[in-house]
Parts: C-alpha cells; sequence; structure tokens
C-alpha cells in the first residue's frame, strides 16, 4: 500500500539531492502543485520561488484565492497576471492539442523570465502519473498533450523536477492530508484552465461566459453534496458548446449558447464514470444558468460518458 | 516476497497494473517489451503481466519479445487486452476487429469457475475500452468468461498458468478487478 509518510520521507531527502541552489516551482493552487510546493519547501526552505500565473482561463475568483493560500503557507511568491497575453496567443486558436501546446509553451517562457532574473536552474512541476500517461511518447499513444509534459516546448532552459511522477490524484491528497494542506480535497482543475472548457475559439468574451457557468455549477453541487443529496464528485464542471440554440424567454425569440454539465466519478482519471446527480439537482443548475446568463444561454444538456470512451475534460 | 513484472506494451494502463500489484505488496517493477527472457529469469520473478497498448499489435507484428515468454515461462502470465489479443494469436488462435467494440462499462459473465476468479460473482462490472478481440479460441485455450458483444473476455491455457483477459481488471471502476489480481499473485505463488 502507498504509504504517504515514507514518501514525504523519501523524496524530502531526494529533493535535497537533486536540486543545487534555486528552484521555481509553478503554483496553479491546485493539489499537486501545493503538495510539491510543500514538499521542496520541506527540501530546500526559502530558495524556493513560488510563480503564479494569472492566465485570463482561471476559476471565478482563483487566483485572488491562490495569492491567500501562498501567504498562508508561507511561501516565497511572484504573482503574474498573464491573461491579456494568454487570450490573444490563442486568438483564432480552434485545435484542442494546439490551445495546449500554445498555453504549455507560454507557462514555460513566463517561468524562464523569472528564472533569469532570480537566477534559477530547476523548475518543479506537480506532474503526475496521468499527466505523463496521457501525454504519450514512444509506445504511448497521444490522447492529450498535458501543459505540463507534452505542452512542453523541446528546448528550454530550465531542468525539471516532479517528485509526484508516480503518484495518482488520490495518493498525492493522502500526502496533502499528512502534510495538512487546506487544499487536499479540492476538485481537479487542468492546467490549460477554462480554454479547454471553451470548444472553439476561447475569447475573452466566452471565457466569462463559461467562467460565470462552472461557478454556477460548482456551487450547486457543493450545496447539494451538503445537504445530503449527493456523492461528491471527483470533478464537476461547464463547458460552453460552439452551437447556438433556439428557445423562447418572455414570449420573445432567443438564439443562445449550449451549455453541457459534467460531473464524474472516479480515483485516479484514468477511468470515471459519469455522476447520477439527483435530477431536483440538475434542474437547479439548468435554470440559474440560464436565468442567470439569458441573453447568453438558453440550453442545458448533461454529459452521461464514461471514461473509456469519453475523457472527463472534453478537450 | 512474490515478485511480479509487468511488461509495457504501451496502454493507458500499464502504470495502473504496477499500482494495482504495489497494493498488495507485490515485488514489482514495469519492464520494456523489449528485455528478454533471459534477464527475467536472471530476476527470478514468479510471474508476468502484459499489458494493453494502443497499437493494434494483436493483429500484426511482433509484440517486442512477448513471443519468447509465451514460449518459455513456466510462471504464471497474465495477458491485458493487447497482451490477451497476442497471446491468442501466439497460440493459433484468431485476432480480428470487434464487430462492436466495448469501451467503459459492460457486463461480465463468467461461464466457468475458476482460481483467477475465486470470490467473484458469476455476473459483474468491467470496465472495457477495445477496438480488436480474440476471434478464434487458440488450441489448448477453454472460455472462463464471455459478455453480450465479446466471447472471449476471458480464456485459461489447459495446460500452462497463462490467462488472456480482454477487460481491464486493474481500473477503479472494474467492480473485482482488484480481486482477480489478487487471485493472480495468489497463482504467481504457487
Amino acid at each position: 500500500m502507498f504509504n504517504a509518510e515514507r514518501f514525504i520521507d523519501e523524496i524530502v531527502k531526494k529533493l535535497k539531492d537533486d536540486i543545487d541552489g534555486k528552484a521555481l516551482i509553478a503554483f496553479s493552487g491546485g493539489v499537486d502543485s501545493t503538495v510539491c510546493a510543500a514538499l521542496v519547501n520541506l527540501a530546500i526552505g526559502k530558495k524556493l520561488i513560488a510563480v503564479h500565473v494569472d492566465t485570463g482561463y482561471m476559476r471565478k475568483d482563483e487566483s485572488k484565492n491562490v495569492k491567500k493560500l501562498m501567504d498562508n503557507i508561507d511561501l516565497n511568491y511572484h504573482f503574474i497576471n498573464a491573461s491579456k497575453e494568454f487570450y490573444s496567443a490563442l486568438k483564432g486558436i480552434v485545435d484542442p492539442e494546439k490551445k495546449r501546446k500554445i498555453i504549455g509553451e507560454k507557462f514555460i517562457r513566463i517561468f524562464e523570465k523569472v528564472a533569469e532574473k532570480e537566477k534559477v536552474d530547476y523548475l518543479v512541476q506537480g506532474t503526475i502519473a496521468p499527466d505523463w500517461i496521457e501525454s504519450g511518447g514512444q509506445l504511448r499513444d497521444v490522447i492529450k498533450s498535458h501543459h505540463n509534459v507534452g505542452g512542453l516546448p523541446e528546448k528550454m532552459k530550465l531542468k525539471l523536477i516532479e517528485p509526484l511522477r508516480d503518484l495518482y490524484k488520490d495518493e498525492v491528497r493522502r500526502v496533502a492530508r499528512v502534510l495538512k494542506l487546506p487544499v487536499a480535497e479540492k476538485q481537479p482543475f487542468p492546467g490549460p484552465g477554462l480554454a479547454i472548457r471553451i470548444i472553439g475559439e476561447a475569447t475573452p468574451e466566452r471565457t466569462e461566459i463559461v467562467r460565470e457557468a462552472c461557478d454556477i455549477v460548482e456551487k450547486e453541487i457543493e450545496i447539494a453534496v451538503k445537504n445530503g443529496l449527493m456523492e461528491m464528485p471527483w470533478q464537476y464542471f461547464a463547458v460552453l458548446l460552439p452551437i447556438k440554440s433556439v428557445g423562447v424567454q418572455g414570449d420573445k425569440r432567443a438564439y443562445g449558447y449550449v451549455i453541457a454539465v459534467r460531473a464524474v466519478h472516479s480515483i485516479d482519471a484514468m477511468t470515471c464514470a459519469f455522476s447520477k446527480i439527483p435530477n431536483d439537482v440538475i434542474d437547479n443548475i439548468s435554470t440559474k444558468i440560464t436565468n442567470k446568463m439569458k441573453d447568453k444561454v438558453n440550453r442545458i444538456v448533461y454529459d452521461v460518458t464514461n471514461k473509456p470512451p469519453s475523457t472527463v475534460e472534453w478537450e | 516476497m512474490v515478485k511480479i513484472y509487468v511488461v509495457d506494451n504501451g496502454g493507458q494502463w500499464t502504470h495502473r497494473e504496477w499500482r494495482t500489484l504495489r497494493d498488495l505488496e507485490v515485488d514489482t517493477k514495469i519492464v520494456p517489451n523489449t528485455i528478454s527472457f533471459d534477464e527475467l529469469i536472471k530476476d527470478n520473478i514468479n510471474g508476468l503481466v502484459l499489458s494493453g497498448g494502443a497499437p493494434r499489435i494483436g493483429l500484426e507484428d511482433e509484440l517486442g519479445n512477448t513471443s519468447e515468454y509465451l514460449e518459455k515461462a513456466a510462471f504464471p502470465i497474465l495477458g491485458i487486452c493487447a497482451g490477451h489479443h497476442f497471446m491468442g494469436r501466439f497460440f493459433g488462435g484468431k485476432v480480428l476487429p470487434s464487430k462492436t467494440p466495448e469501451f467503459g462499462k459492460i457486463e461480465l459473465k463468467i461461464i466457468k469457475q475458476d482460481p483467477l476468479f475465486e470470490g467473484v460473482t458469476k455476473k459483474s462490472i468491467v470496465w472495457e475500452s477495445h477496438n480488436d478481440e480474440v476471434k478464434i479460441l487458440p488450441n489448448d485455450f477453454e472460455i472462463l468468461a464471455n459478455s453480450e458483444n465479446c466471447k472471449i473476455q476471458a480464456m485459461k491455457h489447459k495446460n500452462k498458468p497463462f490467462y488472456g483477459l480482454q477487460f481491464h481488471p486493474e481500473v477503479e471502476h472494474t467492480e473485482f478487478g482488484e480481486k482477480i489480481f489478487r487471485n493472480f499473485v495468489k497463482i504467481c505463488e504457487e
């Protein structure tokens, strides 16, 4: 069985040996990068610099909360708002693999700039097993290029350190609990963020729509879980589809976007079953989204596919 | 400590097979399918798992040195998906594209009891992900389980401790997956 205490002891020792000097960590504030930061912090202390990039594709208030988290766990950090850069890099981009690759490269270039200024040689990433498995290479097919593996540019100056490479999310959570980190139970959020929850071009306008819809889905499901109506899904969110449909609002014709709601059960993201959400909960989600965003969205669908054949995220 | 290696054929779940074995306190390691039989013997392994993989290797080509393992091994071998296909083909069976490929949740029906399925109910949920399947049973094999759209979900060699599974016991959503692995570990210990 995976032993979190033993893992922490061994990895901290290894990190002390492997990192000679200063290191930079790509810090999204999710479970993986927070655990990674805590482990490297134990190994090299203040020689670790955390960098959080607000890509513009973060969830509602996410970057604000990450800032608080970095203060809380006493990290040495840089906070970079690069929304405009990311939006313009993704202008006109529709292909999901291209989106992921552009985002992966942008991240690295930003980290390199900070690294140069701070004279850092190492980049720490919270890569976990499904990231490199799905990114493919050699015998394995590319399912999707995770921004931190398949999205990395071929040439980069920083040396990579990935302490969680052989772990799955449930194991990372166990490590987080031992380290008493407040993010242990947080749902996964992909590095490319909302950009891959917008099918088609991820414009700022469409990002606002999916950001709001994701927020509603999260809140409604969390309330339902709290009230004992359903089990906490592994991941739950909204996806903005690139099609419009006809509706009627206040006796007037409407023509708006479709939002797909996705919620899945899993322990490691390698297989998933769609969550059996009670009808009342899905009803609330549907009504809230279509009322709050009446000018944009007038239809909600629920995704009922397992993995395989689908994946958790749509892109 | 029993030692079982996982031969990597490029599957999405190779690492999950490793993890399941490690969680059962097995001394385990992922090895490339190009490792020679002699190297495996040198390590004194008690069993081998042949992983699945994306290339349609069951239909064509070689699968690294897998032929050599199947030819020479006296220890138990568990072939999963592509590993199962290759085993089927190696012993004279036929692997063809499935008429109805299966992905995700499928009901497995055990038709012949075997130590591998000890403690597994006659009908259970398994997770699948395949485009091809063993259509014609190889010589000296018997069918242990099927599903609505796939006749050979599990097969066993009559004289050797070799098993082939079309479904994936290593993933979380396969109801008795861990149990099946536990049984395989037991078979390797004997």
